[in-house]
This record gives C-alpha cells, structure tokens and sequence, in this order.
C-alpha cells in the first residue's frame, strides 16, 4: 500500500486510512471515511459529542470492531489485512474499558498474570513479580489478593491500566476511561495517566475530561458524524477552534 | 393394596438386585453426565459460531431430541442403530451386561447433550460481552478467552441449572429398564415377579432413588456457594 508505506516513514505508529464502520447494511454510519495517524509517545485525546463514532473509532483500532472498509497500519503491518494474525497484534495495544471489564472470577493478581503467563508464555514468578511491580505503582499492592468486586471503581480502573500495561504495550487506547466513575475518584485515574504519559507512553484517549486534554494533550481530534472534522494542539483546538461544529460543541462543554 | 413390613421383609431377600440396580444407576447416569456434557459443550458453541452451518446443524439436533419422546430414541437407539453394530459381549462389576448399557447410555447421552447445550448457550451468552472484548485486547485468543474467561464464569451461573439436569438424568434413566439395562426399575420388575409383591419394591425403588438424587443436589448447591468466593465483597 502505497499511502500506507509512506505514513510509516514518517514514523507514524498507528495509520488509519478512509476508516469505515455501517451498521444496518450502511443505514447507520458509525465512521464514515476517518483517516489519522497517531506517532510513538504522543497522547491523542478524542473528543466529540456522544453517538460520534470516537468509540467506534477506538475499538477499530485494535479490531475489536471490524471496519467494513479502510486500511490500518499499526507498527508497520497492516492490520486490517484479512491474513494478518490479530492476536499477535493486540498484545502490542492496550486497551482500558469504560466499564473497567476485569475478571471476576480472577483475583487481582490473577488478572494481571492471566494474559502474560498464556500469551507470553512468561513463567508464573517473573509474571507475579511484575504484577506486584505494576501494582505498587498505583498504590494497590496490599489489594493484590482481592477480587474485583472488593475494589471501588477508581480502584478497579486502576488495576485495568496497569493489566494492560502488563504485556508491555506499544500503545494504550482508553475509551472513556473515568466516565463511569463517581466524581471523587475520577483524579485517582487520571493521575495515572497522566504518569504513563510523561513517562512517553503513546496514547489515545477517548474522553469527556477537557481538562486533561488541555493538560497532557499533544493532540486532539474532534469528531462528528463518523468523521474527524478537525485535529490540532490543544490549545488551538480549544483557543481558536475553526469549524463552526466544533464551537458549537465546545460552547455547550465549557460553561 | 397392602403395604406389610412381611412384605418388605420378603422383597429384601432380594437386596442383591436393588444393590446392583444403584451400581447401574450411577453408572449409567455419571457417564451420561459426561459425555452428555461434552456434547452440549460442543452444541452450544456450534450455536453461537459464526458459521452459518454449524448453527443450523446444532438447532435441528436440538429441536429434534426435544420434541420427540426419550423412549422412541432410547428405542431408536438400541434396536435401530446399534442392531447392526456387536458390541463386545462384556460384562460391567460382574452382572452389567454392557450390550445394553451402553446403548442406554448413548441414547440419554445424546438427549441429555441437547437439553444441557440450551443452558450453557444460556450461560455463556449471559457474561458481560465487555469480558471477551477485555480478553481479546490483551491478544488471549478466541479459544483461550472461552476456556479461561467466558466458560468459567458461565458455568458458575448455570451451576444451578446443570445440577437439575444431573438430577433429572438419575431418575430419567429408569426408563433403561425397558432395554433390559439391569438398573433400579429393573430390580423392582425383577423382585415384583419373584415374589408378587407389587407394592414394596416400589416404595424401595422410590427410596433409593431420593438417597441418590438429594445429596446430588446439596453437593451441587456446596460447589455453587463456594465458586461464588468472587462475589463477596
């Protein structure tokens, strides 16, 4: 692919090219045509209104979502190639759930080991002593013997960012990581990421929380109606947005 | 009708066949459990793969064993598909005659596996879509998020409903008796004949049955309170 070749010597991690996603054989467009590319340590936050397709448009990017039509290159393979083998792809992109997704039925540890150990292949002690590395970062070492549902939900998100973060991610994408948190424990999760951030994780993030776009932003896109209607610095982006939509929505956001 | 602990006394010098009928019993019914479990395992994911013929191909099985009756298969089994095919002339703890036994257990093997694929389908469409999505992420693949992260928790809901069914099958396979399976109906027609005593063996017969069926289900309701470790806070 030609126009793919060359995003990749730029250097971009992840290239999206004419991404599209119908529902109801093309009644509903979810994405219709977005191209992007995301470069290695930079955190793209998505922002748009609800039903805009920047979920869809995550859940694409490792697949989760099969797009009915575009091309993406991720760490110079594409992807989207029917004979390409997804797995050994995924493991390379994180992902964090609005709804945190851990594993009941696995303790804390447990979700953490479980994709190292049958994935990787890592042994069961390198991958403990890992976890419990992870672990004490975001301040939940002594919760290591839990289970999920002993956990309050900053809690729970935490121990889902740092599970992806086991299997060494190139990338971390997070779909609407804190909006189903209570409003006390949204900073516990932000704190986080903004951590992975400056240590030069990539990231793209799909968010409500404009002030951490503003804040460890290097980009944002804005997208509606299944396309990406403009892209820039934050402060452009918030300062001096250009298409009429995006200061429609940023005047009904920023009150 | 007359009910005597004369009668009971005389039915009991035949305490060797009602024995051995709950040998057969729970032989029968533990292998039936197992094969059947497997073969709603694989029903039930041939029902939820995208493969248009698989799906079809488990429906119709379904459909079929669920509206015909469990004796007109245990028939069709025996004496249809097993007529042309000599089973080893063996014999099970010294008196199963495994010529009919192991029909039997085919025929409520394939009934069992029908019903039970139901729950588990059930069960595995119950987990939170959110779990496979969270396993596909980390790169598990389709199999290993099956077995290490839908199956598990599937089958903790459908504990329940699995244990019914286990019940269920211990008391359903009385119906062998018509194929000569020496279980415990057979005992009870073995005694009644041997001593015209119709009511006692009965009574034996139903007892036995409730001795084998209610620890079933207790112990099912143990391992169901004792996976749900996860649920409490």
């Amino acid at each position: 692919m030609a126009i793919s070749d060359n995003l990749v010597e730029q250097g971009a991690l992840i290239s999206v090219y004419g991404l599209k996603k119908y529902y109801n054989k093309g009644k509903i467009k979810a994405l219709d045509g977005v191209d992007a590319e995301i470069y290695p340590g930079e955190v793209v936050v998505v922002i748009g209104p609800s039903g805009s397709g920047k979920s869809t448009f995550l859940r694409s990017l490792n697949l989760l979502e099969p797009p009915t039509e575009g091309t993406i290159v991720f760490d110079g393979v594409e992807i989207t190639d029917r004979h390409c083998d997804i797995n050994l792809h995924r493991q390379k992109m994180g992902m964090v759930f609005q709804h945190f997704n851990l594993f009941p039925h696995k303790t804390i540890l447990e979700n953490m080991t479980i994709a190292p150990m049958h994935v990787k292949h890592m042994s069961k002690k390198e991958a403990e002593e890992k976890a419990h590395e992870l672990l004490k970062r975001v301040g939940l070492d002594d919760r290591w013997n839990a289970y999920p549902i002993q956990l309050s939900g900053g809690q729970k998100q935490r121990v889902a960012i740092v599970r992806a973060l086991m299997m060494e991610p190139q990338v971390m994408l997070f779909d609407e990581p804190t909006s189903a948190l209570d409003p006390e424990m949204v900073g516990e999760v932000l704190e986080v990421m903004k951590e992975l951030a400056r240590g030069g994780m990539t990231m793209v993030v799909v968010t409500h929380e404009m002030g951490f776009a503003k804040e460890v932003g290097s980009r944002v896109h804005f997208m509606e109606s299944g396309r990406l209607i403009e892209e820039g610095s934050p402060e452009k982006m918030f300062e001096y947005p250009e298409s009429p939509r995006l200061q429609d929505f940023l005047s009904k956001i920023l009150l | 009708m007359s009910i005597s602990a004369e009668g009971f006394e005389k039915v009991l010098r035949y305490a060797e066949l009602f024995k051995q009928g709950m040998i057969c019993t729970v032989s029968i019914s533990a292998l039936t459990v197992f094969f059947g479990f497997f073969l709603a395992l694989l029903l039930a994911i041939m029902r939820l793969s995208k493969v248009g013929v698989f799906k079809l191909i488990a429906a119709t099985y379904v459909e079929v064993i669920r509206a015909t009756p469990m004796l007109v298969q245990l028939f069709i089994v025996y004496l249809v598909v097993f007529s042309g095919i000599q089973l080893p002339d063996i014999t099970l703890f010294g008196f199963i005659k495994f010529d009919r036994f192991f029909p039997g257990v085919v025929a409520l093997a394939l009934n069992s596996g029908a019903y039970t694929s139901e729950i588990i389908r059930a069960g595995i469409q119950s987990i939170d879509i959110g779990q496979t999505e969270a396993a596909r992420s980390l790169g598990l693949t389709q199999f290993q998020n099956m077995r290490l992260i839908v199956l598990p928790q599937a089958i903790k809901n459908i504990l329940p409903a699995i244990g019914n069914e286990f019940v269920t099958i211990i008391k359903e396979s009385s119906i062998c008796y018509t194929i000569g399976v020496q279980e415990i109906m057979y005992g009870v027609k073995a005694a009644q004949s041997a001593t015209f005593i119709i009511a006692e063996p009965l009574l034996i017969a139903a007892a036995l049955y409730f001795v084998l069926t209610f620890p079933t289900s207790k112990l099912i309701g143990y391992f169901e309170r004792r996976m749900r470790r996860g649920d409490i806070r």
